[in-house]
This record gives structure tokens, C-alpha cells and sequence, in this order.
């Protein structure tokens, strides 16, 4: 009997649910305000308006907690100088940005698909953010921040994702770019320094699951076999922290089965320094080479390998900058030194010079209106964005391209570097190889 | 599908019914059975028929399961023996192993810094895991005071919800106190190279972890067979209500038995800490649900089978992936080894359920 | 009667070295920092010396509770209460003040190497930004008196405590949500001003008055409610018919909350909402599972990723990462996904139908394990994308009148994880109250038992796997349609241990439980970002605390508390010396 009553119930809630779903779309969207070329009212995604002496918005979007924090907080640092940096010195005084402070809003992506949707919709849900700076992990930022910010028309401009696919023509979101370079030029570059370089023609590799080393491991395969090599084997484990073992020496031993003359690991440590170390202990792998990359390629690599780190090779970006931006760079330097101690990844000038591409865009388009508030159209930002042309950064003279690579001269300079002699190791060492490419280069070829 | 409505009520036949339906569930389960035996020897013949592997290889992969078995072993024995005093898994053993390597590290650094590691190893190992067991020890005894003590007799669910709570708790606390980066321990160089025993050659580490494992499981059968508390400890764990009115301190035995536990775990840490060189705060979880796993393999309870499921289990992480899947041209086969630790396991207890070294049921009621 | 003066010196001293203990760890574990720059109100107040206190004030508030010894209840005088408050406070700022010693003495390079969280940002917020002995005995003082005015507000009447409690609860939670509420605000059209300061972002002492009042106004009208549905309950009771109200209207005006929530709340909170509504569909199928037929499944992640999966690559239409790429909608996919489950249940549940307690634990764990593994490999790569993951996961979209919905937008997808709870949560309270419900709680209570009064385990426990899986893989299903593409890191063990600590927080085999469990737990970490890192710890915490001192959960299922209260007579001892709850006890006050 009670049935048909509780249908009417559910079916009239349901009708509600649409109409309350179709209302609720309406909210949001930009301030008021106005003057100038665009008017804010009309254009879309609408404009940011900051009052008189409010603060300009920033979130961040980066992996600052797990064992993944050396390389969100490091990009946070090189955001942080960037905002030191807008009075144009390194004082530890925040400077300003088209005469407003400029305030970070810090969200984690916790390296993970949930942390970007966590912090992308929060990030998102506030139409004060005038752009974010990240995110760190590729699996971060792909289909889930990228596409939840740029849905609200605000800009995600990452220092450290690298993975190819973000930028790929049917993938990329037009509100993403970044600063970071393209994992398929890192993977050309390591293939290159391995076949040509060391004249190895047999190789092998090892991911850790996570998207990054997947995709390097893949790319790298790619142009190693193109090239004329061959990979004997391809193997895979689960990190520790999710849930697998620290022992690699059944692995390695099976690999060694293979009789490669190197292998290649683009991970993350510990595993890269477990890795190192263990493959030390396997007289079978007597002669063979190790190469990581940018992944193992941090402080606690060296910590935790040891003496067996010596000898690895690891690829990294180099910051090439040109002859008017060498000063700024050892100025950076010494100011991440000094305010915030030893550097913990490669990427804090990615993360400078991602925060001040976006900044330089907003000077250009931002209206000031009479009463001291400040407008900044949303889409006429983005495109100020992409037209970044020969902007020199501290990575760089960058220049953006219109599917969200913001690179020197649509090309980056990857450095290979033999352990101990590394920059996260020993500040201003100097690579035994480097190479630099266009991404044309590289996917043309790929 | 869940409509709970239409189901049926039992028939009075019910008993016949379940009669009828007995050998059914053994079929399935002996058809999951071959099916899975069958796949394995044919994974396995397809890779030795495919010769990749040397016979150095093999050996190595043993050798190294071996060796990491041993650990397991070490900690798998803490788990047993709770389990067979208190009926319960502490499930956060694992983190008392946790505990006792970075206990350990702190050791080891000052150790370290006074150049003791590399100029008399002996001396810093024994005192290395004299901090580790000191640890551990305590870590153990306050979770079994704050933790476990107040619900001695609850329902059987319960301390175990508890002890997941605290394996989680204490793995953060160390998070937090500690950093979430893993820390490198430093080892002494002379543990680095292999010794060649009996032609073989087996990595220095690889030796110094199997021979404390096997004095230690040789001590510990000793203790609890010959000595006074280890009289005690199986009658508590025989029956603990008896046990009381016989006149045992049951509450004292219990502390005895995570002290002994926890002195197992700080000595793994230590072993575990000088193969791997590393600490970190979520070093305790895997090898903690590996060693339980192995426990239960073995037959929980019983210090014999904790030994021989921990080696098993070293030795089929090891050598399976390898061993099984090479052939069948599966990518990346190391992925995988888990698949076989947990699909050990179920068979194991689908057959024997008092697991390899265990009698029958594995619990009466 | 009051109590003799070294039985109220010994209790003082114990609970403040409990305090001195609590207030040490959080310093040591880094929560104390994480929270110092979300004041709360004006700019003096930030989380982090909330949190330096709040050991006091809690230990002081409760060691000066009334006791019941040998039947006769012992209460203590304003006078002694206020003093035992002051000495819990001064001994556990005086720990305080020690730990800083101490640091100062060894160095903090040194403490630092074995505490990371000891940083001189840590120093500065313990001495109050102040000189190291000035801040410290500044600090030491207010400790003090927090903890002799909490003790004063431990021995006051209920009536009088309650609503000074809540009014204290929601200053700290306006506070702490400040972000959530403020953007709320702005997106109803409200001022927010005279509420939030500009410059501290807290609460401005307006908004903390204000915010103070209105949580006494609601105590106190929630205490009078209270006191006339007892006195209607009474009168219906004499006059033995039935309630006034019928309670099916009851769900009118709930209906009408529950559906104007994500107009009212915006889309941040709307998206927190519908990660709840995720974990409400885990934890209902988990309760069935565990709650109601007493199976404890450590690896209810393997139906989360089984559901997440499924409906990806079901639904995909143009290549995902996958093969196959069917590309159905996702209303066809559902139930798909749902048969897909229940398979998945009735393999996992198959073979271990003989396991109990413990040894069934490990062994789904195992599965969870293998699950997780199975969605990595390359072996499946080229089905589930392996370490890539799943990409391009359409969202369902709905045309009304021109209007085009979809579903992935925080709000309509509120109102899709809305319809998928209440359909497994009706499914869930048939359940219960059918006759397989009653097998399953024969079954939890004593498995011979039933076994021997015809009821067939066999059946009923792969029932149990069966029904739990589909209610989980809907979550999974929900999870995908949200997020839109899936990484295999996603479906970890900890999933499960957030499923499980849903049902035990909330109280096992209690519906209602899971969804104040999945609020609490899930919603509560979405609005405090700093919280985020601290959640597994806090898990944890709960899990533990909740099994020693309220094992049935805090909105228990009447028979399971009987369960574990009454049914056995050896519980009785476990049960001494644990605080009877009181019956009346608000939420509110549980978080406090």
C-alpha cells in the first residue's frame, strides 16, 4: 500500500532535482567592472576584479605533503620568489603585481587524480583566483585540474608536468601551459646520449606505475628502437609506499637475464636509490650502466644510495638562460639558498618562470578602473599568454606555442649528469652531455 | 539482485539440502585448485623451455628469497605468537618493527659520526640491535597497555578494528615525528661484497640475516619450550582461564609474549634496515601484512610453521614472477609477485585451513 | 559527597599528564605548525594555539565530571574544580615549557635530526612570537587558566554546559570552515565583511559573538525540542496510540534541505558533497558486508576499482586508454557494472566461505591487494590502461527543456550521488529488516547456531559479498563518472580502511551511522585542506578510540549494541571502568 505514495515522493523529488540542478548553473562566473577595450560584462568567462589595494589571487596547486613534497614545495619556493621578485630584487619582501600584493593560496595534489580534483575544484569554486601555478604531477593535472579550471576559464600553468599527453593536440585543455619540458624531449635526449653518446644498442627499462615513468620508459623505447636499438626488457614494480617490496634483486636479476648494457629507471626515490644500491649487489649486472632522470634526480637520492649513486647517470633540465638573464640567475640561486636552504628539485625555475610569464600577461591586459580597482579579462589573459614570445627566463627565452609548451625557443636543453657530479648534489656542476631539441624534433621523429 | 523480499525461507529438509550441497563447494574449490597448479607448471615449463634463465639465476632468486624470507620470518614470529597466546593479529606489529628501525638509525648515526659503523662492525651491529629490540620492545608493550589490555574480552572483531586503527596511528606518528622521506642508514662497508659458501656466492648481507634469523627461531623454540614463562605462555595459550586459576599471572604473560615479539620485530629492522639502507615511516606495512601472511601460510600459532611460511613466501616472491610468468610472455612480471603471496594463501587455506604446519580447523568456537 | 582530597590530587595529576602528553605530541607530529596560519578569530587566535590548549581544556573539563564510586556520585566544588583545572593546566604547560628548554639546550639542528617537525617556526608559535621566556611563561599561564575555567565549565549543570559547549563548537567551526562558509556567503549575495576579517581571514570578534550566540540559541531550542518530544512520547505512551506526526512526513522537509543543499552551498561544497555521497554508497555496502552479516572484508577497494573500471570502460566512446571503448551510456552501463560486482563478490566470496574472523580478513585483504595490482600491470594494459590509467571517462548529460546538464558539474552531480544513496540506502533498510537480514544476524551472532536452526551460511554469506559488491562497485561507478579518469593509485588499501572507519565511527549495521561516519570523516577533511595530510593519522585515532570507549558507533544499531554490551557476561569485565555514554549526547559534543 505505502509504495505507490513513497513512487510520488521520489518522482516529485527527482522533478526537483532538475529544476534546483538548472538553477544552480547559473551562479558563479566574474565580478563586475569594466572600461577600457573589453567589457567585462559581455566577454566570456567574464573579468577578475581586485579592489582598491586587495590582494591579486594566485593558488597553487602542488604536491607539498607524502613523499612527493621535496618536489611540490620546491616549486612553491620558486613561486614565492617570483612574488619577492616583482619589485624586481630579492629581499624577502613580497613585491607587486600592477600595484596590488599578490596572495598564494596553497592547495596540495597530492601526486594523485583525487588530490587534483580536491584542489582543482576548490581552486575552481573561488572566482577571486586569477590563475594557478601547478600542478607538480602529470596524473594531477591531466583530464582532472586542467580541465576543471579551465572549464571556469582560469589558467593552469604547471613547472613540473612533463608528461606528453597534456599537451597533445587532442588532449591539451586551452587553459593549460606549462613551463616544464615535454617528456618526449627528455626521453629523445636520453635515447640519443645512450645509442649515440655511449654507443649502447641494448637496453632495458624500469617503471614504477606511476604515469610519468610509464611514459618516459614508453617514449624512450620509441626512439631507442628507431634509432637502431633494442629494449630487452621492459619491467615494472610497485612503489613502497604503494605497497610493494624495497627488494629489487629478484627483479634486477631477471633483467640481467636479458644481458642489456643499461637500464633505465625514471622513478622516484627511494626506489631510485634502492635501485642503485641493489644493483650493485648482482654480479650478473657487472658493467652494466644505470641511468635515471629528473625523478630519481633529487637530494634524498644521494642520501639514500649512497656510494652506490656514483657512476649513475641522470638527465635533467638545464636552465639556459641567455646572456641577459645569467645575473638573475645566480641571484635566484643565492635567494632560494638563503630564504628557503638547499634546493630539493629541479624544477623551482620552472616554477619562477611559469609564475612570471602569467604575471607579464597580466600587465598587459589588466584595466586599472578609476576608483583603484584593477579588471583582468580572463580569456584576453590566456592569450596574452600564448603569445609569450622570446621571454626571458630564468629556464630560458621562452616562447609559448599554442598547445601549452612554454619553452626556450620551443626547445630545452636536457643535460646528462654522472653522479656524484650533480647539481641537486654538488651546486654548479656541469653535464657530461647535453643536448637541445625542439619538440618538433623530438615528435616528428616520434 | 537485492530484493531480500522474494528470498525463501529454508525448508525444514534444510539439513538434507546441506548435505546435498556439501561436495559441491569441495568440487569448486578442487577445480580452482588444479586450475591454478595446472597454469603454474605450465608457466613454469614454458620458461625453462624458453632458457633465458642460467642456473646462476635460479640459485640467485633463491638465494635472495631466502634471505628475505628470513625477515620475514623474524616478524611473522611476533605475529604468531600473540595470535596463538591472545587469539588476535596485532595488526600493527609492523609498525613496531618500524619503530625499532628508526630507533636503530638514531643509534646508528651517532654511531656513524664517531666513525664506530665502519671500525668495529660487530660491536656496532650487536649494539645497533640492542636499540632496535629496546625500541620495538617498548613500542610493543605500551600498544598491548593502552591498546589491547582494556578489551581482553571483547567480541573477537573489536581488537582487531583496534589494532588496524593503531597500525595506522603509530605509522603517521612516525610520519609526523620522523619526516616523510626515507632516511639512509648507514651500513658498515665491510656488509657489502658476497662470501662464496659451499661454491655459492652469497651476498655478506644475505648470510648475516639467515644465521641471526635461525639462532634467533633456535632460542626462541628453546624458550618456550624449556623455560618457566615459556611453560606459561602455552598454557595461556592453551587456555587462559585455566592458565588463571592455576595460578599464572596471565596479564604478565601477555607482556611477556609482545616483549619477546617486539624484540623479534627490533631485530628484523635492524637486519631489514642494514640490506635495504633505508628508514622511512611506511617501511613496516608491507613486510608486516608479507610476514602475516606467512604466518598464516605456516599455520598460525606455531613458531615452526611461522619459520617455514616465512621462507616460502621469501622464496616464491622471489623465484614466481620468474619462475611463472616469464614464459607466458606476460610484461613486467615483478608486478605481480603479490598476485602470488595472496593466491598462496587462499589455496593454502581453502586446503589446509589450519594452514602447512597447523591442525585442521583454524578456529573451534 | 565530595571526594577526598588525595583522590582529587592523584586524578588532577594524572589527567594532566595525559594533557602534557597530548600537547607534546601534536607539537612533535607537526599538527600544531600545520594549523598556526588559520586564525580563527581576529588575528590572535590561529588554530594552532587553539590546539595548544585544547588538551587542557579537555582534561581539565573531564577529570572534574561527576564519578559514580560504590553507587554514590561525588562532585566537586566550584573552588576545588577550578583548582584541579589550574594544576592540570600548569602541568601541562609546564611540559610544554620543558620540551622548549630542552630544545634550546641541545640545539634545534640537533632535535631537529630526530624530530622533523621541530623547526624555529614551531619555537615561535609555541613562545607565541614572543622572546623564548616571556612567550614561554605567557604560555604556561594560559594554560593554566584554560584549564581551571574548563573545569569550571566541567562542574556546571547540563543545561547550562551544552550550550556553551555548542556555542564554543561553532565558533570553532565558522572558523575553521572560514574559506567554505565565506565563499558560500559571497555566492548567496551576503556581505561577509561584518563576519570575516579581510585582513586575518578568521572570524571577526562580531562574527565570533554572533556566531556564539546562534550556537546557544540552537542548543537551547534543540534542548527544549528535545524536552517536548519526551513529554509528547509520554502522553502517547499513556494514551497508547500513535505518534502525531507520522514519520514518512518527517522526510518532507528533510527531502527539501537535502535537495536545495547544492544551491545553498555552492560548488566547492557540493563537490565535497558528492565525494561524501561516494563513501556513503562504500560504507552502506561495507555495513552489509560487515555490519549486518559480520564479515570483516579488508579489501572492499577490489568492488570500488571493480565499479570504476567497469563504468569506464563501458561508457568510453573514443579511445580511453583502452581497447575497448563501447561507448554505452552510462545509465545502460550501470547495471552492467552491477552484475560485473556481484560476480566479482561471489569470486572473492567463494572460496573463503569457511574462513572466520581474522583469517577471512587477511584474505581479503589479499584480493584488495590483488585488485589494485591486476589495474596496474601491464599485463591488462591494454584493457584497463595500466599505469597510465583510464582517460576520457564521458560524464552522463541530461537535456530538460533546452537545458543541458552534466553530470560531472559539481552540483547535478550532487543530485546523481544523492539518487544512487537513497536507492542503496532503501535497499539496505529492506534488507535489514527482511528475513535475510535476520539470517545475517543469526548468522553474525553465532555461525553454528544458525547453521543448526536451517539457516544456510553458504548462501547467505555469498549473499552478503553479493549485495555488498553492488552497493560498492555504485560508489566506484560515481567515482569515475566524477573524477573522469582513472590512475591505479587511486584504488589502495586505504580506501578500504576509510570505508571501514565510516561504518565504525557511525556504528556498524546503523544506516544513519554511515552517513554521519562518511560526513564526519569524508566531508569534514574536504573543507580543511590542513587537515589533509593529518587524515590517515586521524583515522587512526578514531578507530581506536571509538573501539575503546563507544564500540557500537555514535548513532549505534540497537542490536548490535546489544551485542556488544550485553550478550556476553565475560564482557562485563571489559565493560567496567568504561564511561557509560550519555544518551543525550549532540554531535556537537561527541567531535568536541
Amino acid at each position: 500500500m505505502r509504495r505507490p505514495s513513497w513512487f510520488a515522493v521520489v518522482t516529485v523529488l527527482g522533478a526537483l532535482s532538475l529544476v534546483a540542478a538548472g538553477c544552480a548553473k547559473e551562479e558563479g562566473g566574474g565580478g563586475g567592472g569594466g572600461g577600457g577595450a573589453v567589457d567585462c560584462n559581455t566577454v566570456e568567462f567574464g573579468c577578475v576584479t581586485y579592489a582598491a589595494g586587495a590582494p591579486i589571487r594566485v593558488g597553487t596547486l602542488l604536491a607539498i605533503s607524502g613523499s612527493v613534497a621535496t618536489l611540490g614545495l620546491d616549486s612553491q619556493h620558486g613561486v614565492s620568489l617570483a612574488i619577492d621578485y616583482l619589485d624586481g630584487k630579492f629581499d624577502g619582501k613580497p613585491g607587486q603585481l600592477v600595484g596590488h600584493p599578490v596572495q598564494l593560496d596553497n592547495e596540495d595534489d597530492l601526486c594523485s587524480k583525487q588530490g587534483g580534483q580536491t584542489g582543482g575544484t576548490k581552486l575552481a569554486s573561488d572566482p577571486t583566483i586569477l590563475f594557478v601555478v601547478g600542478t607538480s604531477c602529470s596524473s594531477s593535472a591531466l583530464g582532472v585540474a586542467d580541465k576543471l579550471l579551465g572549464d571556469k576559464g582560469i589558467i593552469l600553468i604547471s613547472p613540473s608536468n612533463t608528461a606528453a599527453g597534456l599537451t597533445a593536440p587532442d588532449q591539451h585543455n586551452p587553459f593549460y601551459m606549462r613551463t616544464a619540458q615535454n617528456d618526449a624531449i627528455q626521453a629523445k635526449v636520453v635515447s640519443d646520449f645512450v645509442y649515440t653518446k655511449l654507443g649502447f644498442t641494448k637496453a632495458a627499462t624500469i617503471h614504477d606505475e606511476s604515469p610519468y615513468a610509464a611514459g618516459l620508459t614508453g617514449g624512450f623505447k620509441t626512439f631507442f628502437e628507431q634509432a637502431g636499438g633494442t629494449v630487452t626488457d621492459e619491467e615494472a614494480f610497485t612503489t613502497i609506499a604503494g605497497g610493494g617490496s624495497s627488494d629489487f634483486k629478484p627483479l634486477l636479476t631477471s633483467i640481467a637475464q636479458t644481458k642489456p648494457q643499461l637500464i633505465y629507471f625514471p622513478d622516484f626515490n627511494p626506489e631510485c636509490a634502492l635501485i642503485a644500491k641493489q644493483a650493485a649487489d648482482i654480479p650478473q649486472l657487472k658493467g652494466v650502466k644505470l641511468m635515471g632522470s629528473d625523478g630519481c634526480n633529487a637530494s634524498t637520492f644521494f642520501d639514500q644510495a649512497g656510494a652506490a649513486a656514483n657512476g649513475v647517470y641522470l638527465s635533467s633540465p638545464i636552465p639556459s638562460p641567455g646572456a641577459s638573464t645569467s645575473g638573475l640567475l645566480d641571484q635566484f640561486n643565492a635567494a632560494y639558498k638563503d630564504q628557503f636552504g638547499k634546493q630539493t628539485a629541479p624544477f623551482n625555475a620552472n616554477a619562477f618562470d611559469a609564475f612570471n610569464v602569467v604575471a607579464a600577461a597580466v600587465k598587459k591586459v589588466a584595466i586599472e578602473n578609476s576608483d583603484g580597482s584593477v579588471s583582468i579579462p580572463r580569456v584576453a589573459l590566456k592569450d596574452a599568454v600564448f603569445q609569450t614570445k622570446d621571454y626571458a627566463g630564468l629556464t630560458g627565452t621562452l616562447t609559448c606555442i599554442s598547445t601549452g609548451d612554454c619553452q626556450a625557443p620551443l626547445a630545452v636543453n636536457i643535460g646528462v649528469y654522472l653522479s656524484p657530479d650533480v647539481p641537486t648534489n654538488k651546486p654548479g656542476s656541469e653535464p657530461i652531455f647535453n643536448e637541445t631539441i625542439t619538440l618538433e624534433d623530438a615528435l616528428g621523429s616520434g | 539482485m537485492a530484493d531480500g523480499t522474494t528470498e525463501v525461507a529454508p525448508k525444514p529438509t534444510a539439513t538434507v539440502g546441506r548435505l546435498a550441497r556439501f561436495p559441491l563447494r569441495k568440487t569448486i574449490q578442487l577445480v580452482i585448485g588444479i586450475a591454478v597448479v595446472a597454469g603454474a607448471a605450465w608457466g613454469a615449463y614454458r620458461t625453462i623451455s624458453l632458457g633465458t634463465f642460467t642456473g646462476a639465476a635460479w640459485r640467485d632468486l633463491v638465494v635472495f628469497g631466502v634471505a628475505q624470507g628470513a625477515i620475514y620470518m623474524l616478524i611473522a614470529l611476533g605475529y604468531s605468537m600473540v595470535y596463538g597466546v591472545l587469539r588476535m593479529i596485532n595488526f600493527a606489529h609492523g609498525e613496531v618493527f618500524m619503530f625499532g628501525a628508526f630507533g636503530s638509525y638514531f643509534v646508528a648515526r651517532v654511531l656513524n659520526d664517531h666513525g664506530l659503523i665502519n671500525s668495529s662492525p660487530v660491536l656496532s651491529i650487536a649494539i645497533l640491535m640492542i636499540a632496535g629490540m629496546v625500541c620495538s620492545v617498548a613500542v610493543a608493550v605500551l600498544l598491548e597497555r593502552v591498546a589491547y589490555r582494556p578489551l581482553r574480552n571483547a567480541p573477537r572483531l573489536v581488537p582487531l578494528i583496534t589494532a588496524i586503527g593503531a597500525s595506522l596511528f603509530l605509522q603517521n606518528t612516525a610520519r609526523g615525528f620522523f619526516g616523510d622521506q626515507d632516511r639512509g642508514y648507514p651500513t658498515p662497508d665491510s656488509l657489502g661484497g658476497s662470501w662464496t659458501i659451499l661454491g655459492i656466492p652469497i651476498l655478506r648481507s644475505s648470510v648475516i640475516v639467515i644465521v641471526v634469523a635461525v639462532t634467533m627461531v633456535a632460542a626462541l623454540t628453546w624458550f618456550v619450550a624449556r623455560t618457566k614463562t615459556g611453560k606459561s605462555m602455552r598454557a595461556v595459550a592453551e587456555d587462559k582461564d585455566i592458565a588463571s586459576l592455576m595460578g599464572i599471572n596471565v596479564d604478565r604473560v601477555v607482556v611477556m609474549t609482545f616483549v619477546i615479539g617486539g624484540m623479534l620485530a627490533g631485530v628484523a629492522a635492524v637486519l631489514f634496515a642494514l640490506v635495504f639502507g633505508l628508514v622511512g615511516p611506511f617501511m613496516g606495512f608491507v613486510p608486516g601484512i608479507k610476514a602475516f601472511t606467512a604466518a598464516v601460510l605456516g599455520g598460525i600459532g606455531s613458531i615452526a610453521g611461522a619459520a617455514i611460511g616465512g621462507l616460502i613466501l621469501g622464496v616464491l616472491e622471489s623465484v614466481g614472477p620468474a619462475l611463472f610468468l616469464t614464459g607466458l610472455k606476460i610484461p613486467g612480471p615483478n608486478q605481480l609477485k603479490d598476485v602470488f603471496t595472496f593466491t598462496i594463501l587462499v589455496l593454502v587455506l581453502i586446503f589446509r585451513p589450519g594452514g602447512i604446519m597447523g591442525t585442521g580447523e583454524p578456529e573451534k568456537v | 559527597m565530595t571526594m577526598a582530597r588525595s583522590e582529587l590530587r592523584r586524578r588532577a595529576v594524572r589527567a594532566g599528564l595525559l594533557a602534557a602528553v597530548a600537547i607534546v605530541y601534536l607539537c612533535l607530529v607537526g599538527m600544531v605548525q600545520a594549523f598556526s596560519t588559520r586564525n580563527i578569530v581576529g588575528g590572535n587566535l590561529p588554530l594552532s594555539r587553539i590546539l595548544l590548549l585544547l588538551p587542557s581544556a579537555v582534561a581539565a573539563s573531564l577529570a572534574v565530571r561527576p564519578r559514580v564510586r560504590g553507587g554514590v556520585t561525588m562532585e566537586l566544588n566550584m573552588g576545588e574544580a577550578a583548582g584541579a583545572g589550574a594544576s592540570i593546566g600548569l602541568i601541562a604547560g609546564a611540559a610544554v615549557a620543558v620540551g622548549i628548554g630542552i630544545v634550546n639546550l641541545i640545539g634545534q639542528e640537533a632535535v631537529r635530526g630526530v624530530f622533523n617537525a621541530v623547526t624555529s617556526a614551531l619555537m615561535l608559535t609555541l613562545t607565541l612570537q614572543r622572546s623564548t621566556v616571556v612567550g614561554t611563561a605567557i604560555l604556561v599561564a594560559l594554560s593554566t587558566a584554560t584549564g581551571a575555567l574548563f573545569a569550571l565549565a566541567g562542574v556546571l549543570a547540563p543545561r547550562l554546559r551544552r550550550p556553551i559547549v555548542t556555542g564554543l563548537t561553532v565558533v570553532l567551526l565558522m572558523g575553521m570552515l572560514q574559506s567554505v562558509v565565506r565563499v558560500m556567503l559571497v555566492q548567496l549575495g551576503l556581505a561577509t565583511q561584518w563576519l570575516y576579517s579581510v585582513t586575518f581571514g578568521g572570524l571577526t570578534y562580531l562574527g565570533a559573538v554572533a556566531s556564539f550566540a546562534a550556537g546557544m540559541a540552537a542548543a537551547r531550542l534543540w534542548a527544549l525540542r528535545r524536552e517536548a518530544a519526551a513529554a509528547d512520547a509520554a502522553e502517547r505512551a499513556e494514551a497508547g496510540g500513535r505518534p502525531r506526526i507520522p514519520r514518512a512526513m518527517l522526510l518532507v522537509p528533510v527531502g527539501f534541505v537535502l535537495l536545495a543543499l547544492p544551491a545553498l552551498l555552492g560548488t566547492f561544497l557540493s563537490a565535497v558533497l558528492g565525494q561524501v555521497g561516494i563513501f556513503v554508497l562504500m560504507g552502506l555496502g561495507l555495513n552489509i558486508v560487515v555490519g549486518y552479516a559480520g564479515l570483516l572484508d579488508l579489501g572492499y577497494v577490489a568492488f570500488f576499482a571493480v565499479g570504476a573500471y567497469a563504468t569506464g570502460v563501458l561508457t568510453a566512446a573514443v579511445n580511453s586508454g583502452s581497447s575497448l571503448h563501447p561507448g554505452l551510456p552510462f545509465l545502460l552501463a550501470v547495471p552492467i557494472v552491477v552484475l560485473i560486482a556481484v560476480a566479482a563478490g561471489l569470486l572473492i566470496g567463494g572460496p573463503v566461505l569457511r574462513l572466520r574472523g581474522d583469517y577471512l580478513a587477511i584474505v581479503t585483504l589479499g584480493f584488495g591487494e590483488i585488485a589494485r595490482v591486476l589495474v596496474t600491470s601491464d599485463w591488462l594494459k591494454s584493457f584497463l590502461g595500466g599505469a597510465q590509467g583510464l582517460i576520457a571517462i564521458p560524464a552522463p548529460t541530461m537535456s530538460v527543456g533546452g537545458l543541458h546538464i552534466d553530470f560531472r558539474n559539481p552540483q547535478p552531480f550532487y543530485y546523481l550521488a544523492l539518487g544512487f544513496c537513497l536507492l542503496a540506502a532503501f535497499v539496505s533498510w529492506r534488507l535489514a529488516n527482511s528475513r535475510v537480514g535476520r539470517a545475517w544476524n543469526a548468522m553474525r551472532e553465532d555461525e553454528q547456531v544458525a547453521e543448526a536452526m536451517g539457516v544456510s551460511t553458504v548462501r547467505y554469506k555469498l549473499l552478503a559479498f553479493a549485495c555488498g559488491a553492488a552497493i560498492g562497485s555504485l560508489g566506484g561507478a560515481l567515482f569515475a563518472v566524477q573524477i573522469g579518469s582513472l590512475a591505479p593509485s587511486s584504488f589502495v588499501f586505504f580506501i578500504s580502511i576509510q570505508s571501514l572507519a565510516i561504518i565504525i565511527l557511525g556504528g556498524m549495521g546503523s544506516i544513519p551511522g554511515v552517513i554521519v561516519g562518511a560526513l564526519v570523516l569524508v566531508g569534514l577533511p574536504g573543507f580543511l585542506t590542513e587537515f589533509a595530510e593529518y587524515q590517515p593519522l586521524i583515522y587512526g585515532a578514531v578507530l581506536v578510540a571509538i573501539m575503546l570507549y563507544r564500540p557500537e558507533g555514535l548513532i549505534p544499531n540497537v542490536r548490535r549494541t546489544r551485542e556488544l554490551h550485553e550478550e556476553e557476561v565475560e564482557q562485563d569485565a571489559w565493560l567496567e571502568g568504561v564511561p557509560e555514554p550519555a544518551p543525550s549526547m549532540t554531535l556537537g559534543e561527541a567531535v568536541e
